[in-house]
Parts: C-alpha cells; structure tokens; sequence
C-alpha cells in the first residue's frame, strides 16, 4: 500500500471501483476501514514521533488494497487519507444503485462479474444491492431508480401466458 | 248181540215139559224182558220218529194250505172292507164337501157384499180426495211455474253475465299467453345469450387457469434446474439487450 504514492485530489466521480466493491454495504466498509486504517497511522505517526522510529502499518483489506490500486493512490498522507475519507462518504451516498434479485444464492465471482459489467456498460460507479427470491426460478429482477426489469424466467413465462392461453383457445376451437 | 244170547242151556236128565217151563221161565226172565223192552222202546222211537217226520210234512203242508186259504180269504174280506170304507168314506166326504162348500159359498157372499159396500164407500172418498188433489196440484204447478219462471229468467241473465265474464276471462287468458309466450322467448334468448356468455366465461377462466398451472408446474419442475453461473450468461445477456435502457434511467 505505500507503493505507488501518487496523491493527486480527485473528486467522488472520478474514483474507480474495483469489482471486488459491489455493494453499497462494501463502500460503507470501505469507508469504515479507511477511517480506521487513519485513526491507526495517525496514531502510529504521533507514537513514531516520540519514539524517533517508523511508523507501524496497518493491515489493510484485499477490498482496500484494490481500490487503492485501482486509483492509484496511497494512504500514507493523512491530508490525502482524509481527502479519502470525505470522498468515499459523497461516493457512498451518491453512487447509484442497482437492485437486482436474483432466484438462487449469488456467489462473490458472479456478483463481481456483474458489477464489473454494469461500470463498463452502465455506469462506472454503479453498486448492486443484492436481493433474493426463489419464485423467479431463473433470470434476475432489476430494478433501477424509475423501472424494474424482470429478466425472470417466472417473468418471461407470466409474459408468454397469454401465448399459452391463445394457443388453449386454438385448440378449444379446434375441437 | 244177538235176541237171546242171554239163554241159558237146559238141564240134561230133565223132561222136555218141564224143561219147556223151565226154560220158558228162564227165556222170559228180567233180562229178556228188559232187552225186549229196550227193543221195543227203540222200535217205538223209531216209528215214533218217522211218523213225527211224516206228520211234521202233513202238518206243514196243512199249515201252509191254511196260510194260502186264510190269506185268500183275508185279502178277499179287506177287500171288501175296503171298498165298503171307501164308499162309506167318499159318501161321507161328499157330503161334508157340500156342506162346506154352501157354507163357504154363504160367506163369500156375505163378503163379497160387505167388499161392494166397502168399495163403493171408498170409491167415493177416494173421488173426493182426488178432486182435492187435483185443485191442490193444480194449484202447486201453477206456483211452480211461476217460480220456473222467474228461476228460468235470472239463470238466463246469470248465463248472459257468465258468458260476458268467460268472454272477459278468454281474452285475458289469451293476452296473457300471448304475453306468456313473448317472455318465454326472450327469457329463452337471454338464457342462451347468457350460458354463451358464461361457456365463454369459463373456458377463458380456465384457459387463464390453466395458464397458470402449466406455468406453475413450469416454474416447480425448473425450480431448481439453475444455479447462478448456469444463470450468468443469459443475466449478462438479457442486460447487455436492456443496456439502454438501464443506462437512459439511471441517468435520471
């Protein structure tokens, strides 16, 4: 983490999320263990100070760690951590959201998959809020801010009923 | 067993005469005159016995001859007993008959005159309550003719009114059936209008029913075929179709 120090200030929009954040619960611990991570250095450095030696590191997250990668950014300055800190809570808050419902349990590869797919397709800074439900049997439900997308097997079948139904009376009429 | 098997022998040395009484002693003793005795009382009974058969003959026929002449003669007796019974009886019948007979003839005689008499007394009542019948009958059909009369005019007023009422009655029946009938048929177009209306309802009930059991059974059978990488591909797919979209709103 103390490579690669290049602490340029960057604004909430411009940071990069790595596809190991998916959620907004992930950024929420970002955000925590950032905090953390400057409450300990901060405190390392004043006790490094008294003592004349160096300052403990602090054992990051392989979330942290490839975000900082991904932004190429260090946490070794404690301006640049707190920089850090006020634009992870703006990211936090305003980073859209996409709720997707899927019908069996999401594994991490998968959910990092997607993710990854909907910053390159979609927006850079999207987060997925994971939900479940069985009955959809197949498919994901997604809902953004102002629609819901069923790309549901249950949905694809409730909107084939009709098909079905019309193809009963074709056969009632054939009868 | 002979007739003197009882004799005894004569003395040798004797006389013959005096052999003779002797013997003549000897033959007629107790014994000879009991055999001849017995000889004869056999002899008796013997005769005795056929002259009783003999006579018993004699005297049945003697006894029948007196039967046929006693019979004869008795018959001949009835019979004149008879006839004379008869004539006695039939001269005695006769002339009790007559006797009856004008006593009888009397009293029919007397009684005829009383019946007469008795007839002709109630002839005359019998023609005087018959005058008063008549007057009175007469006078009864004259009240019932009047009554006729008058029954025979309401009844005939009654009938005209029940004629009119039946007139009245008719037509209403036949409105009535004519309007019967109107609602029948359009109770009957309703009724079919509605069972198409409800065969419809239910085949498109059950066809939307049905829908849903064969997705139903779709989604049970297919519950558990997918687990998310299976899924991943179409997800990514069904996305990459909807990107647009998905982008235009999250821009929102």
């Amino acid at each position: 983490m103390t490579e690669a120090p290049v602490n340029s200030v960057k604004t909430a929009a411009q940071y990069i999320l790595p596809p190991s954040l998916v959620s907004k619960i992930d950024l929420s611990r970002l955000v925590t263990e950032v905090e953390r991570v400057d409450n300990e250095l901060t405190a390392a450095e004043v006790r490094a100070k008294g003592n004349g030696g160096k300052a403990a590191q602090p054992v990051l997250s392989q979330q942290l760690v490839d975000f900082l990668q991904a932004n190429d950014t260090s946490l070794s300055d404690g301006q640049t951590r707190m920089e850090l800190i006020k634009q992870l809570r703006q990211l936090k808050d305003k980073a859209p959201v996409i709720h997707m419902t899927f019908a069996v349990t999401a594994d991490v590869a998968s959910l990092q998959y997607i993710a990854q797919w909907l910053r390159q397709e979609i927006d850079p800074q999207a987060v997925v809020a994971v939900g479940l439900q069985p009955g959809l049997v197949a498919g994901v439900y997604v809902r953004t801010p102002n629609h819901v997308h069923d790309f549901s097997l249950r949905g694809h079948l409730a909107a084939q009923r009709e098909v079905l139904a019309k193809e009963l009376g074709a056969l009632r009429g054939n009868r | 067993m002979g007739l003197f098997q009882n004799k005894h022998a004569g003395k040798p040395g004797k006389s013959p005469i005096v052999d003779v009484f002797e013997n003549e002693k000897n033959f007629f003793d107790e014994s000879f005159r009991e055999e001849i005795k017995t000889h004869a009382r056999e002899y008796f009974e013997d005769v005795i016995q056929k002259n009783v058969v003999i006579f018993k003959q004699d005297l049945d026929a003697a006894v029948a001859e007196i039967k046929a002449d006693l019979k004869t003669q008795t018959s001949e007796k009835l019979d004149k007993a008879i006839a004379e019974v008869n004539a006695n009886l039939r001269e005695h019948t006769t002339r009790r008959l007559d006797e009856q007979f004008e006593a009888y003839g009397k009293e029919v005689k007397t009684a005829q005159a009383q019946t007469i008499e008795s007839l002709t007394r109630t002839a005359g009542g019998l023609e005087d309550s018959y005058k008063q019948l008549s007057q009175k009958l007469e006078q009864s059909v004259e009240g019932q003719a009047a009554v006729f009369a008058g029954a025979a005019k309401e009844n005939s007023d009654r009938i005209a009114v029940m004629k009119q009422s039946q007139d009245a009655a008719l037509d209403l029946l036949n409105k009535s059936a004519q309007a019967l009938q109107e609602q029948h048929q359009a109770l009957r177009t309703m009724l079919q209008k509605n069972i198409v209306d409800q065969e419809n309802m239910i085949l498109s009930a059950f066809q939307d029913n049905m829908a849903q059991i064969v997705e139903h059974y779709l989604l049970g059978a297919m519950g558990d075929q997918f687990d998310m990488k299976a899924q991943l591909p179409s997800i990514i797919k069904q996305m990459e179709e909807n990107k647009q979209a998905i982008a235009d709103d999250m821009k929102l």
